[in-house]
Protein backbone atom coordinates (compact mmCIF):
# COMPACT_ATOMS: atom_id res chain seq x y z
CA UNK A 1 0.00 0.00 0.00
CA UNK A 2 2.80 2.63 0.72
CA UNK A 3 4.40 1.96 -2.61
CA UNK A 4 1.33 2.74 -4.56
CA UNK A 5 1.03 6.08 -1.93
CA UNK A 6 4.81 7.11 -2.59
CA UNK A 7 4.45 7.24 -6.44
CA UNK A 8 4.33 10.28 -7.67
CA UNK A 9 0.90 10.37 -9.71
CA UNK A 10 1.47 14.26 -10.91
CA UNK A 11 4.54 13.33 -12.36
CA UNK A 12 2.53 10.73 -14.61
CA UNK A 13 -0.06 13.22 -15.61
CA UNK A 14 2.77 16.12 -16.35
CA UNK A 15 4.75 14.29 -18.92
CA UNK A 16 1.70 11.74 -20.90
CA UNK A 17 1.56 13.84 -23.69
CA UNK A 18 5.29 12.81 -23.63
CA UNK A 19 4.66 8.69 -23.28
CA UNK A 20 1.41 9.22 -25.82
CA UNK A 21 4.11 10.94 -28.61
CA UNK A 22 6.57 8.14 -27.86
CA UNK A 23 4.02 5.32 -27.81
CA UNK A 24 2.64 6.84 -31.05
CA UNK A 25 5.86 6.22 -32.46
CA UNK A 26 6.19 2.73 -31.69
CA UNK A 27 2.91 2.00 -32.78
CA UNK A 28 4.02 3.90 -36.11
CA UNK A 29 7.56 1.55 -36.65
CA UNK A 30 5.49 -1.35 -35.26
CA UNK A 31 2.81 -1.16 -37.72
CA UNK A 32 5.31 -0.82 -40.98
CA UNK A 33 7.61 -3.49 -39.45
CA UNK A 34 4.51 -6.43 -38.93
CA UNK A 35 3.06 -5.39 -42.23
CA UNK A 36 6.67 -5.83 -44.12
CA UNK A 37 7.35 -8.60 -42.15
CA UNK A 38 4.03 -10.35 -43.31
CA UNK A 39 4.43 -9.57 -46.92
CA UNK A 40 8.35 -10.61 -46.53
CA UNK A 41 7.00 -13.87 -44.51
CA UNK A 42 4.32 -14.44 -47.77
CA UNK A 43 6.64 -14.05 -50.91
CA UNK A 44 10.09 -15.78 -49.08
CA UNK A 45 7.96 -18.53 -47.50
CA UNK A 46 6.58 -18.70 -50.97
CA UNK A 47 9.70 -19.48 -52.61
CA UNK A 48 11.07 -21.32 -50.24
CA UNK A 49 8.40 -23.69 -49.45
CA UNK A 50 8.04 -24.12 -53.72
CA UNK A 51 11.64 -24.36 -53.77
CA UNK A 52 12.11 -21.78 -56.83
CA UNK A 53 15.71 -21.97 -58.03
CA UNK A 54 18.13 -18.89 -56.77
CA UNK A 55 15.31 -16.97 -54.66
CA UNK A 56 14.80 -19.70 -52.32
CA UNK A 57 18.42 -19.85 -51.66
CA UNK A 58 19.38 -16.14 -51.50
CA UNK A 59 15.96 -16.99 -48.57
CA UNK A 60 17.93 -19.62 -46.45
CA UNK A 61 20.92 -17.30 -46.54
CA UNK A 62 18.55 -14.64 -44.88
CA UNK A 63 16.73 -16.29 -42.87
CA UNK A 64 20.28 -17.59 -41.22
CA UNK A 65 21.61 -14.53 -40.61
CA UNK A 66 18.64 -12.71 -39.47
CA UNK A 67 18.48 -15.42 -37.13
CA UNK A 68 21.48 -15.91 -35.92
CA UNK A 69 22.63 -13.01 -34.86
CA UNK A 70 21.21 -10.41 -32.11
CA UNK A 71 18.90 -8.12 -33.18
CA UNK A 72 20.52 -5.06 -31.18
CA UNK A 73 23.70 -6.33 -33.80
CA UNK A 74 21.48 -5.85 -36.57
CA UNK A 75 19.81 -2.19 -35.45
CA UNK A 76 23.74 -1.01 -35.21
CA UNK A 77 24.40 -2.27 -38.58
CA UNK A 78 21.73 -0.58 -40.33
CA UNK A 79 22.50 2.71 -38.40
CA UNK A 80 26.08 3.30 -38.03
CA UNK A 81 27.22 0.64 -40.07
CA UNK A 82 25.82 1.00 -43.60
CA UNK A 83 26.80 5.08 -43.41
CA UNK A 84 30.04 3.92 -43.41
CA UNK A 85 30.54 1.12 -46.17
CA UNK A 86 33.55 1.75 -48.11
CA UNK A 87 32.16 1.75 -51.81
CA UNK A 88 29.08 2.80 -51.05
CA UNK A 89 27.90 4.31 -47.89
CA UNK A 90 24.12 4.00 -47.66
CA UNK A 91 22.55 6.86 -45.47
CA UNK A 92 18.88 6.77 -44.62
CA UNK A 93 16.69 8.85 -42.06
CA UNK A 94 16.28 7.43 -38.12
CA UNK A 95 12.88 6.52 -38.90
CA UNK A 96 13.87 4.48 -41.80
CA UNK A 97 16.37 2.66 -40.08
CA UNK A 98 14.05 2.26 -37.35
CA UNK A 99 10.89 0.90 -39.78
CA UNK A 100 13.62 -1.50 -41.66
CA UNK A 101 15.63 -3.31 -38.95
CA UNK A 102 12.39 -4.44 -36.99
CA UNK A 103 10.97 -5.23 -40.93
CA UNK A 104 14.00 -7.31 -41.78
CA UNK A 105 14.30 -9.36 -37.93
CA UNK A 106 10.34 -10.25 -38.64
CA UNK A 107 10.59 -10.74 -42.33
CA UNK A 108 13.18 -13.82 -41.47
CA UNK A 109 11.02 -15.19 -38.76
CA UNK A 110 7.65 -14.77 -40.74
CA UNK A 111 9.44 -16.97 -44.05
CA UNK A 112 10.10 -19.51 -41.31
CA UNK A 113 6.89 -19.60 -39.73
CA UNK A 114 5.01 -19.30 -43.77
CA UNK A 115 7.37 -21.49 -45.54
CA UNK A 116 6.47 -24.45 -42.75
CA UNK A 117 2.64 -23.40 -42.98
CA UNK A 118 2.60 -23.64 -47.10
CA UNK A 119 4.61 -26.77 -46.49
CA UNK A 120 1.91 -28.22 -44.00
CA UNK A 121 -0.73 -28.09 -47.34
CA UNK A 122 -1.56 -31.70 -47.85
CA UNK A 123 -0.02 -32.56 -51.55
CA UNK A 124 -3.36 -34.14 -52.49
CA UNK A 125 -5.12 -30.66 -52.07
CA UNK A 126 -2.36 -28.82 -54.06
CA UNK A 127 -2.57 -31.99 -57.03
CA UNK A 128 -5.77 -31.55 -57.33
CA UNK A 129 -5.73 -27.67 -57.81
CA UNK A 130 -3.17 -29.04 -60.76
CA UNK A 131 -5.71 -31.47 -62.13
CA UNK A 132 -7.96 -28.97 -61.89
CA UNK A 133 -6.29 -27.01 -64.94
CA UNK A 134 -5.27 -24.21 -62.14
CA UNK A 135 -1.78 -22.86 -63.08
CA UNK A 136 1.21 -22.36 -60.55
CA UNK A 137 0.51 -19.07 -59.44
CA UNK A 138 -3.53 -19.83 -59.29
CA UNK A 139 -2.63 -22.75 -57.01
CA UNK A 140 -0.75 -20.80 -54.59
CA UNK A 141 -3.16 -18.06 -54.35
CA UNK A 142 -6.11 -20.31 -54.31
CA UNK A 143 -4.99 -23.12 -52.36
CA UNK A 144 -1.94 -22.74 -50.77
CA UNK A 145 -2.33 -19.35 -49.16
CA UNK A 146 -5.63 -19.36 -47.71
CA UNK A 147 -4.96 -23.40 -46.20
CA UNK A 148 -1.26 -22.63 -45.36
CA UNK A 149 -1.67 -19.16 -44.22
CA UNK A 150 -3.80 -20.24 -41.70
CA UNK A 151 -2.14 -22.87 -40.34
CA UNK A 152 0.90 -20.48 -39.84
CA UNK A 153 -1.32 -17.84 -38.11
CA UNK A 154 -0.59 -18.74 -34.58
CA UNK A 155 3.36 -19.26 -35.18
CA UNK A 156 3.45 -15.26 -36.89
CA UNK A 157 1.23 -13.64 -34.03
CA UNK A 158 4.71 -14.72 -31.63
CA UNK A 159 6.26 -12.82 -34.57
CA UNK A 160 4.56 -10.32 -34.62
CA UNK A 161 4.12 -9.34 -30.64
CA UNK A 162 7.90 -9.70 -30.94
CA UNK A 163 8.68 -7.34 -33.36
CA UNK A 164 6.67 -5.18 -31.19
CA UNK A 165 8.64 -5.15 -28.25
CA UNK A 166 11.77 -5.06 -30.25
CA UNK A 167 10.69 -1.35 -31.00
CA UNK A 168 11.45 -0.97 -27.31
CA UNK A 169 15.20 -1.89 -28.75
CA UNK A 170 15.23 1.06 -31.42
CA UNK A 171 16.44 2.99 -27.62
CA UNK A 172 20.33 2.04 -28.82
CA UNK A 173 20.36 4.52 -31.99
CA UNK A 174 18.16 7.16 -30.35
CA UNK A 175 15.11 6.86 -32.32
CA UNK A 176 12.44 8.69 -29.45
CA UNK A 177 9.75 5.58 -29.34
CA UNK A 178 8.00 4.48 -25.87
CA UNK A 179 11.01 2.99 -23.88
CA UNK A 180 13.67 6.17 -25.25
CA UNK A 181 10.75 8.35 -24.14
CA UNK A 182 11.35 6.45 -20.65
CA UNK A 183 14.62 6.35 -20.37
CA UNK A 184 15.23 9.76 -21.64
CA UNK A 185 12.96 11.25 -18.65
CA UNK A 186 14.62 8.95 -16.39
CA UNK A 187 17.90 10.21 -17.24
CA UNK A 188 16.67 13.76 -16.53
CA UNK A 189 14.11 13.05 -13.59
CA UNK A 190 15.47 9.69 -12.26
CA UNK A 191 11.89 8.98 -11.20
CA UNK A 192 12.51 5.62 -12.35
CA UNK A 193 9.78 4.02 -10.88
CA UNK A 194 6.67 6.06 -11.76
CA UNK A 195 8.19 5.68 -15.47
CA UNK A 196 8.58 2.39 -15.95
CA UNK A 197 5.43 1.61 -14.44
CA UNK A 198 3.67 3.88 -17.32
CA UNK A 199 5.63 1.77 -19.59
CA UNK A 200 4.79 -1.69 -18.26
CA UNK A 201 1.08 -0.74 -18.54
CA UNK A 202 1.41 1.01 -21.68
CA UNK A 203 3.43 -1.95 -23.00
CA UNK A 204 1.33 -4.71 -21.99
CA UNK A 205 -1.84 -2.66 -23.25
CA UNK A 206 -0.26 -2.74 -26.71
CA UNK A 207 0.38 -6.47 -26.83
CA UNK A 208 -2.26 -8.08 -25.20
CA UNK A 209 -4.52 -5.79 -27.33
CA UNK A 210 -2.37 -6.90 -30.85
CA UNK A 211 -3.13 -10.36 -29.80
CA UNK A 212 -6.21 -9.82 -29.34
CA UNK A 213 -7.09 -9.16 -32.47
CA UNK A 214 -4.82 -11.28 -34.52
CA UNK A 215 -6.97 -14.19 -32.14
CA UNK A 216 -9.60 -13.05 -33.25
CA UNK A 217 -8.97 -12.64 -36.89
CA UNK A 218 -7.98 -16.18 -36.38
CA UNK A 219 -10.86 -17.69 -34.92
CA UNK A 220 -12.96 -16.16 -37.43
CA UNK A 221 -10.76 -17.63 -40.59
CA UNK A 222 -10.74 -21.03 -38.49
CA UNK A 223 -10.39 -24.53 -40.57
CA UNK A 224 -12.70 -26.85 -40.13
CA UNK A 225 -12.06 -29.50 -38.44
CA UNK A 226 -10.19 -31.64 -41.12
CA UNK A 227 -11.58 -35.21 -40.36
CA UNK A 228 -12.15 -36.14 -43.65
CA UNK B 1 16.59 -43.56 -12.61
CA UNK B 2 18.16 -43.65 -9.13
CA UNK B 3 21.58 -43.79 -10.50
CA UNK B 4 20.10 -40.39 -11.89
CA UNK B 5 18.67 -39.10 -8.44
CA UNK B 6 21.74 -40.01 -7.00
CA UNK B 7 24.11 -38.16 -9.36
CA UNK B 8 22.01 -34.57 -9.08
CA UNK B 9 21.95 -34.57 -5.49
CA UNK B 10 26.02 -35.32 -5.51
CA UNK B 11 25.54 -31.89 -8.09
CA UNK B 12 23.87 -29.83 -6.13
CA UNK B 13 25.85 -30.85 -2.87
CA UNK B 14 28.95 -30.13 -4.69
CA UNK B 15 27.20 -26.37 -6.27
CA UNK B 16 26.32 -26.06 -2.96
CA UNK B 17 29.68 -26.57 -1.13
CA UNK B 18 31.64 -24.96 -3.68
CA UNK B 19 29.07 -21.71 -3.18
CA UNK B 20 29.75 -21.85 0.61
CA UNK B 21 33.93 -22.28 -0.07
CA UNK B 22 33.27 -19.34 -2.29
CA UNK B 23 31.93 -16.84 0.42
CA UNK B 24 33.38 -18.30 3.56
CA UNK B 25 36.52 -15.63 2.99
CA UNK B 26 34.87 -12.61 1.84
CA UNK B 27 33.15 -12.97 5.44
CA UNK B 28 36.44 -13.38 7.02
CA UNK B 29 37.86 -10.81 5.57
CA UNK B 30 34.98 -8.29 6.70
CA UNK B 31 35.52 -9.42 9.86
CA UNK B 32 39.00 -9.21 10.14
CA UNK B 33 39.11 -5.54 8.22
CA UNK B 34 37.41 -4.09 11.31
CA UNK B 35 41.38 -4.80 13.02
CA UNK B 36 43.34 -3.57 10.64
CA UNK B 37 46.73 -5.52 12.15
CA UNK B 38 49.48 -2.60 10.65
CA UNK B 39 48.23 1.18 9.90
CA UNK B 40 49.21 2.15 5.99
CA UNK B 41 52.14 4.99 6.14
CA UNK B 42 50.08 8.25 5.22
CA UNK B 43 51.45 11.28 3.85
CA UNK B 44 51.45 14.32 6.27
CA UNK B 45 48.08 15.06 7.50
CA UNK B 46 46.83 18.90 7.43
CA UNK B 47 43.59 19.06 9.56
CA UNK B 48 40.66 16.98 7.73
CA UNK B 49 37.58 15.74 8.85
CA UNK B 50 37.44 11.95 9.59
CA UNK B 51 37.15 9.68 7.25
CA UNK B 52 33.87 8.24 7.33
CA UNK B 53 33.20 5.12 8.90
CA UNK B 54 31.93 2.32 6.12
CA UNK B 55 34.63 3.90 3.80
CA UNK B 56 37.14 3.38 6.96
CA UNK B 57 36.07 -0.22 7.51
CA UNK B 58 36.18 -1.45 3.96
CA UNK B 59 39.87 0.20 3.73
CA UNK B 60 39.23 1.05 0.01
CA UNK B 61 37.36 3.70 -1.82
CA UNK B 62 34.21 2.63 -4.18
CA UNK B 63 34.30 5.33 -7.10
CA UNK B 64 32.51 5.64 -9.76
CA UNK B 65 34.41 7.08 -12.88
CA UNK B 66 33.41 6.67 -16.32
CA UNK B 67 35.12 4.43 -18.56
CA UNK B 68 34.44 6.11 -21.98
CA UNK B 69 35.12 9.30 -21.76
CA UNK B 70 38.84 10.85 -22.36
CA UNK B 71 40.78 12.89 -21.06
CA UNK B 72 38.89 12.50 -17.83
CA UNK B 73 38.02 8.27 -17.46
CA UNK B 74 38.87 5.95 -19.88
CA UNK B 75 40.59 2.77 -20.05
CA UNK B 76 44.26 3.00 -21.57
CA UNK B 77 46.12 0.82 -24.02
CA UNK B 78 47.38 -1.51 -21.36
CA UNK B 79 43.60 -2.15 -19.97
CA UNK B 80 43.66 0.33 -16.62
CA UNK B 81 41.74 2.91 -16.05
CA UNK B 82 43.29 6.80 -16.62
CA UNK B 83 42.42 10.15 -16.74
CA UNK B 84 41.69 13.57 -14.76
CA UNK B 85 38.84 12.08 -13.14
CA UNK B 86 40.24 8.88 -12.39
CA UNK B 87 43.55 10.23 -10.91
CA UNK B 88 41.60 12.44 -8.49
CA UNK B 89 40.02 9.27 -7.35
CA UNK B 90 43.48 7.81 -6.64
CA UNK B 91 44.76 10.59 -5.18
CA UNK B 92 41.87 10.46 -2.58
CA UNK B 93 42.48 6.89 -1.73
CA UNK B 94 46.47 8.06 -1.48
CA UNK B 95 45.35 10.32 1.10
CA UNK B 96 42.60 8.25 2.88
CA UNK B 97 44.77 4.91 3.33
CA UNK B 98 48.48 5.84 1.99
CA UNK B 99 47.67 3.87 -1.14
CA UNK B 100 46.25 4.39 -4.47
CA UNK B 101 45.51 1.27 -4.67
CA UNK B 102 43.07 1.17 -2.02
CA UNK B 103 40.52 1.87 -4.45
CA UNK B 104 37.72 -0.25 -6.37
CA UNK B 105 36.47 1.92 -9.78
CA UNK B 106 33.33 1.29 -10.56
CA UNK B 107 32.31 2.08 -14.38
CA UNK B 108 29.44 4.39 -14.98
CA UNK B 109 27.92 6.33 -18.07
CA UNK B 110 25.93 9.32 -17.60
CA UNK B 111 22.42 8.06 -17.44
CA UNK B 112 23.55 5.19 -14.89
CA UNK B 113 25.65 7.35 -12.61
CA UNK B 114 23.26 9.10 -10.26
CA UNK B 115 21.04 5.93 -10.06
CA UNK B 116 24.77 3.84 -8.84
CA UNK B 117 25.69 6.49 -6.56
CA UNK B 118 21.75 6.30 -5.32
CA UNK B 119 22.09 2.88 -4.98
CA UNK B 120 24.81 2.62 -2.74
CA UNK B 121 26.95 0.36 -5.35
CA UNK B 122 29.70 3.48 -4.93
CA UNK B 123 30.61 5.96 -2.28
CA UNK B 124 31.12 8.58 -4.64
CA UNK B 125 30.91 9.35 -8.27
CA UNK B 126 33.78 11.11 -9.51
CA UNK B 127 32.27 11.15 -13.19
CA UNK B 128 32.34 14.32 -15.64
CA UNK B 129 29.34 15.54 -13.17
CA UNK B 130 27.76 18.77 -13.78
CA UNK B 131 26.29 20.89 -11.49
CA UNK B 132 22.67 21.43 -12.58
CA UNK B 133 19.66 22.65 -10.21
CA UNK B 134 17.72 19.39 -10.80
CA UNK B 135 20.53 17.40 -9.90
CA UNK B 136 20.92 19.31 -6.57
CA UNK B 137 17.40 17.65 -5.83
CA UNK B 138 18.76 13.98 -5.67
CA UNK B 139 22.14 14.53 -4.73
CA UNK B 140 24.80 16.52 -2.65
CA UNK B 141 27.86 18.08 -4.63
CA UNK B 142 31.16 18.32 -3.43
CA UNK B 143 33.19 21.82 -4.02
CA UNK B 144 34.19 21.88 -7.75
CA UNK B 145 37.34 20.05 -8.94
CA UNK B 146 37.11 21.14 -12.56
CA UNK B 147 35.13 23.62 -14.72
CA UNK B 148 34.10 22.75 -18.50
CA UNK B 149 32.54 24.61 -21.24
CA UNK B 150 30.04 23.62 -23.61
CA UNK B 151 30.91 23.39 -27.62
CA UNK B 152 29.87 22.19 -30.73
CA UNK B 153 31.51 19.77 -33.17
CA UNK B 154 30.77 20.13 -36.66
CA UNK B 155 32.10 18.59 -39.74
CA UNK B 156 34.64 20.64 -41.59
CA UNK B 157 32.17 21.70 -44.47
CA UNK B 158 29.29 22.66 -42.04
CA UNK B 159 27.37 26.19 -42.20
CA UNK B 160 26.88 26.04 -38.30
CA UNK B 161 29.40 29.00 -37.05
CA UNK B 162 27.89 29.83 -33.49
CA UNK B 163 24.92 28.15 -31.57
CA UNK B 164 22.34 30.53 -32.56
CA UNK B 165 22.32 28.91 -36.14
CA UNK B 166 20.82 25.50 -34.41
CA UNK B 167 17.88 26.60 -36.01
CA UNK B 168 16.20 23.29 -38.09
CA UNK B 169 19.33 21.23 -37.45
CA UNK B 170 19.64 18.05 -35.25
CA UNK B 171 21.58 18.21 -32.34
CA UNK B 172 23.21 15.26 -30.96
CA UNK B 173 24.33 14.40 -26.97
CA UNK B 174 24.79 11.88 -24.64
CA UNK B 175 20.81 10.89 -22.34
CA UNK B 176 21.04 12.86 -19.24
CA UNK B 177 23.50 15.50 -20.34
CA UNK B 178 22.70 19.09 -19.05
CA UNK B 179 22.75 19.97 -23.21
CA UNK B 180 20.04 17.51 -23.37
CA UNK B 181 17.78 19.80 -21.02
CA UNK B 182 19.22 22.91 -22.02
CA UNK B 183 18.59 22.08 -25.84
CA UNK B 184 15.05 20.75 -25.21
CA UNK B 185 14.25 23.92 -22.90
CA UNK B 186 16.28 26.70 -25.00
CA UNK B 187 16.01 25.43 -28.83
CA UNK B 188 12.44 24.24 -29.56
CA UNK B 189 13.14 24.56 -33.28
CA UNK B 190 16.48 21.71 -33.14
CA UNK B 191 15.60 18.13 -33.36
CA UNK B 192 17.58 16.46 -30.43
CA UNK B 193 19.09 13.16 -30.89
CA UNK B 194 20.09 11.22 -27.69
CA UNK B 195 22.42 8.80 -27.32
CA UNK B 196 24.33 6.22 -24.81
CA UNK B 197 27.67 7.30 -25.46
CA UNK B 198 29.72 10.23 -26.66
CA UNK B 199 31.47 7.63 -28.93
CA UNK B 200 28.11 7.22 -30.82
CA UNK B 201 27.34 10.55 -31.08
CA UNK B 202 30.41 11.52 -33.12
CA UNK B 203 29.33 8.63 -35.05
CA UNK B 204 26.20 10.07 -35.45
CA UNK B 205 28.17 13.44 -36.41
CA UNK B 206 30.20 11.82 -39.11
CA UNK B 207 27.83 9.91 -40.52
CA UNK B 208 25.28 12.65 -41.15
CA UNK B 209 22.85 11.68 -38.83
CA UNK B 210 23.01 14.77 -36.59
CA UNK B 211 24.21 18.07 -37.53
CA UNK B 212 26.67 18.97 -34.49
CA UNK B 213 27.40 16.88 -31.77
CA UNK B 214 26.71 19.43 -28.21
CA UNK B 215 29.44 18.53 -25.31
CA UNK B 216 31.85 19.02 -23.09
CA UNK B 217 35.49 21.34 -24.23
CA UNK B 218 37.80 18.74 -23.42
CA UNK B 219 36.25 15.60 -24.63
CA UNK B 220 35.71 17.71 -28.15
CA UNK B 221 39.14 19.03 -27.71
CA UNK B 222 40.63 15.47 -28.10
CA UNK B 223 38.12 14.50 -30.90
CA UNK B 224 39.30 16.95 -33.02
CA UNK B 225 42.59 16.63 -32.43
CA UNK B 226 42.60 13.04 -33.50
CA UNK B 227 40.15 13.52 -36.31
CA UNK B 228 41.11 16.28 -39.09
CA UNK B 229 37.43 16.00 -40.42
CA UNK B 230 35.46 17.38 -37.53
CA UNK B 231 36.13 20.54 -35.92
CA UNK B 232 34.93 22.51 -33.18
CA UNK B 233 33.02 26.37 -33.72
CA UNK B 234 34.58 29.21 -31.80
CA UNK B 235 31.56 29.90 -29.05
CA UNK B 236 31.66 28.54 -25.80
CA UNK B 237 28.37 28.62 -23.64
CA UNK B 238 27.30 26.97 -20.03
CA UNK B 239 30.70 27.20 -18.19
CA UNK B 240 29.76 25.17 -15.08
CA UNK B 241 32.30 23.33 -12.85
CA UNK B 242 31.91 19.99 -12.24
CA UNK B 243 31.60 18.12 -8.59
CA UNK B 244 31.88 15.05 -6.85
CA UNK B 245 28.29 13.57 -6.41
CA UNK B 246 27.54 12.52 -2.87
CA UNK B 247 24.67 11.02 -1.49
CA UNK B 248 21.99 13.40 0.39
CA UNK B 249 22.64 13.87 3.89
CA UNK B 250 25.56 12.11 4.16
CA UNK B 251 27.96 14.70 5.68
CA UNK B 252 31.16 13.45 6.76
CA UNK B 253 31.40 12.01 3.55
CA UNK B 254 31.09 15.21 1.82
CA UNK B 255 33.09 16.86 4.85
CA UNK B 256 36.02 14.53 4.04
CA UNK B 257 36.04 14.96 0.24
CA UNK B 258 35.27 19.09 0.65
CA UNK B 259 38.61 19.10 2.89
CA UNK B 260 40.40 17.08 0.58
CA UNK B 261 39.86 18.86 -2.38
CA UNK B 262 40.58 21.70 -0.52
CA UNK B 263 44.20 20.18 0.29
CA UNK B 264 44.47 19.27 -3.45
CA UNK B 265 44.05 22.96 -4.31
CA UNK B 266 46.52 24.32 -2.09
CA UNK B 267 48.95 21.86 -3.13
CA UNK B 268 48.20 22.60 -7.02
CA UNK B 269 47.82 19.12 -7.30
CA UNK B 270 45.04 19.55 -9.90
CA UNK B 271 47.69 21.19 -12.02
CA UNK B 272 49.73 18.18 -11.77
CA UNK B 273 47.39 15.77 -13.00
CA UNK B 274 46.13 17.60 -15.57
CA UNK B 275 49.42 17.35 -17.49
CA UNK B 276 50.31 14.03 -16.18
CA UNK B 277 46.94 13.38 -18.26
CA UNK B 278 47.25 15.39 -20.95
CA UNK B 279 51.64 13.69 -21.32
CA UNK B 280 50.06 10.46 -21.01
CA UNK B 281 47.16 11.08 -23.64
CA UNK B 282 49.97 12.46 -25.98
CA UNK B 283 48.12 15.99 -26.31
CA UNK B 284 50.75 18.69 -27.08
CA UNK B 285 51.80 20.69 -24.50
CA UNK B 286 50.18 23.70 -25.54
CA UNK B 287 46.62 22.33 -25.46
CA UNK B 288 47.48 21.06 -22.29
CA UNK B 289 48.70 24.65 -20.94
CA UNK B 290 45.11 26.33 -22.53
CA UNK B 291 43.36 23.87 -19.76
CA UNK B 292 45.20 25.33 -17.12
CA UNK B 293 42.31 27.70 -16.26
CA UNK B 294 39.80 25.02 -16.19
CA UNK B 295 41.22 23.28 -12.90
CA UNK B 296 41.33 24.70 -9.31
CA UNK B 297 44.21 26.15 -8.07
CA UNK B 298 45.75 28.07 -5.41
CA UNK B 299 44.65 31.42 -7.02
CA UNK B 300 41.55 29.91 -9.24
CA UNK B 301 38.68 28.48 -7.62
CA UNK B 302 35.02 27.72 -8.96
CA UNK B 303 32.05 28.24 -7.52
CA UNK B 304 28.35 27.02 -8.56
CA UNK B 305 25.97 29.21 -10.29
CA UNK B 306 23.74 29.01 -6.86
CA UNK B 307 20.04 30.04 -7.00
CA UNK B 308 20.30 30.07 -10.88
CA UNK B 309 19.24 27.39 -13.64
CA UNK B 310 21.67 27.60 -16.24
CA UNK B 311 19.85 24.71 -18.06
CA UNK B 312 17.20 26.78 -18.53
CA UNK B 313 18.48 30.18 -19.08
CA UNK B 314 17.84 30.37 -22.96
CA UNK B 315 19.77 34.32 -22.85
CA UNK B 316 22.97 32.96 -23.05
CA UNK B 317 22.13 31.30 -26.74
Amino acid sequence: MSLLASIDWHFIREHLPDFWQGLKNTLKVAGIGIAGSLAIGILLGAARAHRIPVISQLAAAYVEVIRNTPILVQIFFIAYGLPELPWHPIHLTQFTQAWLSVMIWGGAFNTENFRAGFEAVPARFREAARALGFGQVATFVNVTLPIGGRIALPSSINTYISVLKNTSLLTAIGYVELTSTGYNLESETFKATEIFIVLGIAYLAVVWTLSALIRLVEARLALPERGR
Amino acid sequence: MRRLSIAIAALLVAVAALAAWGAAPSAGKVAGGATPAAKPKLPPKPKRSKLPAEVRQRGKWVVGVKCDFAPFGFIDAGGKNDGYDVEVARRFAQLAFGSKTKLELVCVTTPSRIPTLQSKRVDIIVSTLTWTKARTEVIAYSIPYYSATGRLLVPNNSSIRTVRNLGGKTIVTTRGALYAAWTRNCFKDSKLLEVDSPALAVSAVKNGTADTFMFDDAFLLGVATQDRTLKLTNDKFLAIPWGVGIRKGEGAMAAWVNGAIRYMRAHDEFAKILKGVGRRTGAPSSLINSFLGTVPRPNNRFTYPFGKDPVSDCTSR
